[in-house]
């Protein structure tokens, strides 16, 4: 009796200053695929928040209308699984507690499980998810108030991108592969919808597809390379892009991949191997860290987190900087509110300095009309990287001054 | 060769050579399904476990062959362990437990392999030359030259020690008449151990060859089991070399209907040759029809 009387007072003491501790305390949700395919993109995304978060809550936290207010981070490993996202997004949505939420990878996730932080009026940033759907779903049921943002170059940038270069490459005849998931699919809408945008000087000679899992892919590169396609032009993630480039190894089809910014994942550059090299993707970030903005960022990480290359350095850039702006629109809206930290994360007053570029009002009021109000990067702050030697580099090493570039927007 | 016929063949190699793989799993059925008159439903769980065992071994710095052999021993450790802790009780008392018992060891495996190695697909480090060999015009990788060696070189080995060792003789006389071969001193408790070892062995090493051109992960078993299974049923479960048929007609069946169909359809053949053969012919296309006297 004794004995459980005191267990009582200890768990009512424990209770009690928890909330208290609730009280000064911002909680922020990270969302993502920590486990599967598309992990590396969700660990390295989630451990950039957790950075900046860690430098944040260093400094004695966010000040919150005059008080130092510490970061708590709830994490949610959603297994790249559409129902598994809807389910994380119903949780976290009601918890009733939770200021924002970064995340998503998996344009699927985003599109199953955004409706419940839009119901409730939670903020998200998406980040590093970047199929068109996530956003365009939004314009299209014509919401007037969305309190979803974007952090990552979408794919109608990644797809304009990937056209032009097989344009400048001389390329006519070209080969589209993708996945037969959300993303693979808008990504091959995307592409269609480029290629005609940008005068139908590619012709398109084989659309393919495969299904996540896939291992052998010399059917959909037989087709590819009987219609004569000088390069092929891909959206799928890290182990199906392994098994294309080995496929293509395999029948001696020497054609260059150009395709969405997966191609930089480890889990396709080190399953790969050598006949990953030369792949060609659109990139936020590269990490090298000859670039000074990088530096800081790309040391901290692997110091960290003790490893010598981070698994996808576009996704954990993103997430560092996707929480530095967050911070920043908490601060200047005064209050963990989701609805004010919207409405402040619209209308950002200070310049965030982040790893990737310094951030200037990068969100506007949202206009159902103009999906770009909520997008935060532009054709302009994107490069184009390439795999050598199990690294990501500048394809185009002049482009170097986009990385180091000062303002965005 | 034409081009579009020249791409059919390519896919019926890639196809066949692949369904060696399917024929080495089933392989492992077979042995067991020989002695014990059980089947092990988490025998892809332990292809997967041996690759992974193997893709540790070569983590430490072990060449690829040493990986191989690493991996069979765990093999049969691993194949006596379930005998021992999931078979032999159920079929003591003579009911169909273990049916049961060998997918909950074989789910148990998948959360182990889960927590100690991760959910990740790796690649399978390979001694083998990265370009791929030609003929006649026909691409062929050296891991699924390796697949097709291996599975035909370890089937061979332990068909001739069933037939000309005394140990394999002996497991064979229990296969034929438990009770007879008790008689005649054969401990048959200790061949049906032996068999499930050996089948832990041929799973093992099946991962480590499937590793390198699958690459390796936790889910690597659940479509390789169901495949396997379904080529033991349709060659019978005692037809040595009927396997190898079965697998390599499924292997390419799969292929060719992914590649003339679209790539949905892949699965499609694989579980219409096991509805044919089950109600033409349930004792297997290679099987022996098996008369009981009363």
């Amino acid at each position: 009796m004794k004995a459980s009387r005191s267990i009582l007072a200890v768990l009512l003491a424990t209770s009690f200053s928890s909330v208290a501790l609730a009280a000064d305390v911002v909680k922020i949700a990270i969302t993502g695929p920590f486990s599967g395919g598309s992990a590396p993109m969700g660990v390295s995304m989630r451990d950039g928040v957790k950075l900046a978060v860690f430098q944040i809550n260093q400094r004695g936290g966010i000040v919150v209308g005059g008080k130092k207010m510490k970061v708590e981070l709830v994490e949610r490993d959603d297994e790249g699984k559409n129902d598994r996202g809807a389910l994380i997004a119903q949780e976290i949505s009601s918890m009733g507690d939770i200021s924002a939420v970064i995340g998503t990878v998996n344009t699927g996730v985003a599109v199953m499980g955004d409706k419940y932080y839009v119901e409730k009026g939670i903020v998200k940033i998406i980040t590093p998810a970047a199929g068109s759907a996530s956003m365009t779903q939004w314009s299209k049921a014509g919401v007037k108030d969305l309190p979803i943002f974007r952090f990552a170059s979408h794919d109608g940038i990644q797809a304009q991108m990937v056209v032009e270069k097989a344009l400048r490459l001389g390329f006519t005849k070209v080969a589209i592969l993708h996945d037969a998931t959300n993303y693979g699919v808008s990504g091959r809408d995307d592409l269609i919808a480029q290629i005609n945008k940008q005068g139908n000087k590619l012709k398109a000679v084989a659309v393919e597809k495969f299904a996540i899992g896939d291992k052998d892919m010399t059917g959909q590169l037989i087709k590819a390379k009987a219609a004569g396609a000088q390069a092929i032009l891909i959206w799928g993630i890290g182990p199906e892009l392994a098994a294309v480039a080995s496929g293509k190894d395999k029948l001696g089809f020497k054609v260059p991949m150009i395709g969405g910014w997966t191609l930089s994942m480890s889990n396709f550059i080190d399953t790969a191997g050598a006949s990953g090299n030369g792949a060609l993707m659109p990139q936020t970030f590269i990490e090298d860290e000859s670039i000074a903005r990088a530096k800081p960022f790309i040391q901290a990480y692997h110091k960290a987190y003790n490893v010598s290359r981070i698994p996808s350095p576009v996704s954990a850039a993103q997430g560092y900087d996707a929480a530095l702006l967050l911070a920043e629109a908490i601060h200047e809206a005064g209050s963990t509110s989701p609805a004010k930290i919207k409405v402040s994360l619209e209308n950002l007053k200070v310049t965030v300095k982040g790893a990737i570029s310094d951030w200037k009002k990068p969100w506007t009021k949202w206009n159902p009309l103009n999906v770009e109000t909520h997008e935060a990067f532009r054709r302009a702050t994107t490069v184009m990287g390439k795999v050598q030697n199990g690294h990501v580099i500048l394809a185009n090493p002049s482009e170097k001054f986009v990385l180091e570039g000062a303002t965005t927007n | 060769m034409d081009a579009k016929y020249l791409a059919l063949a390519q896919m019926a190699v890639g196809g066949g050579l692949m369904g060696m793989a399917y024929a080495l799993v089933a392989y492992g059925f077979q042995l067991t399904y020989a002695a014990g008159k059980a089947v092990n439903f988490g025998q892809g769980e332990l292809v997967m476990l041996g690759a992974f065992a193997g893709i540790s071994l070569s983590g430490i710095g072990l060449p690829y062959w040493a990986t191989v052999l690493g991996a069979m021993v765990a093999g049969a450790a691993l194949g006596w362990c379930i005998e021992r802790v999931a078979v032999r009780l159920a079929l003591q008392q003579r009911n169909e437990g273990w049916i049961l018992l060998t997918i909950i060891v074989g789910l148990f495996s998948l959360s182990l392999v889960e927590n100690i190695w991760g959910r990740d697909d790796r690649p399978y480090p390979t001694p083998w030359p990265a370009e791929a060999l030609d003929f006649f015009g026909i691409s062929v990788t050296w891991p699924e030259l390796a697949i097709a060696a291996g599975a035909l070189g370890i089937m061979t080995l332990v068909e001739l020690a069933k037939r000309y060792t005394m140990v394999g003789i002996a497991v064979q006389a229990v296969s034929a008449d438990p009770d007879a071969a008790e008689l005649c001193g054969i401990r048959s408790r200790s061949a049906i151990s032996l068999s499930w070892m050996v089948s832990g062995v041929a799973a093992a090493f099946a991962g480590t060859v499937i590793g390198p051109v699958t690459t390796v992960g936790p889910t690597m078993a659940a479509a390789l089991t169901l495949k396997a299974f379904s080529v033991a049923v349709v060659a019978g479960l005692d037809s040595g070399f009927g396997l190898v048929l079965a697998g390599i007609a499924l292997g390419v069946a799969e292929n060719l209907s992914g590649y003339v169909l679209g790539s949905g359809w892949r699965e499609a053949p694989g579980l219409i040759l096991l509805i044919l053969a089950l109600s033409l012919r349930p004792q297997g296309v290679f099987g022996k029809k098996i008369i009981r006297k009363v």
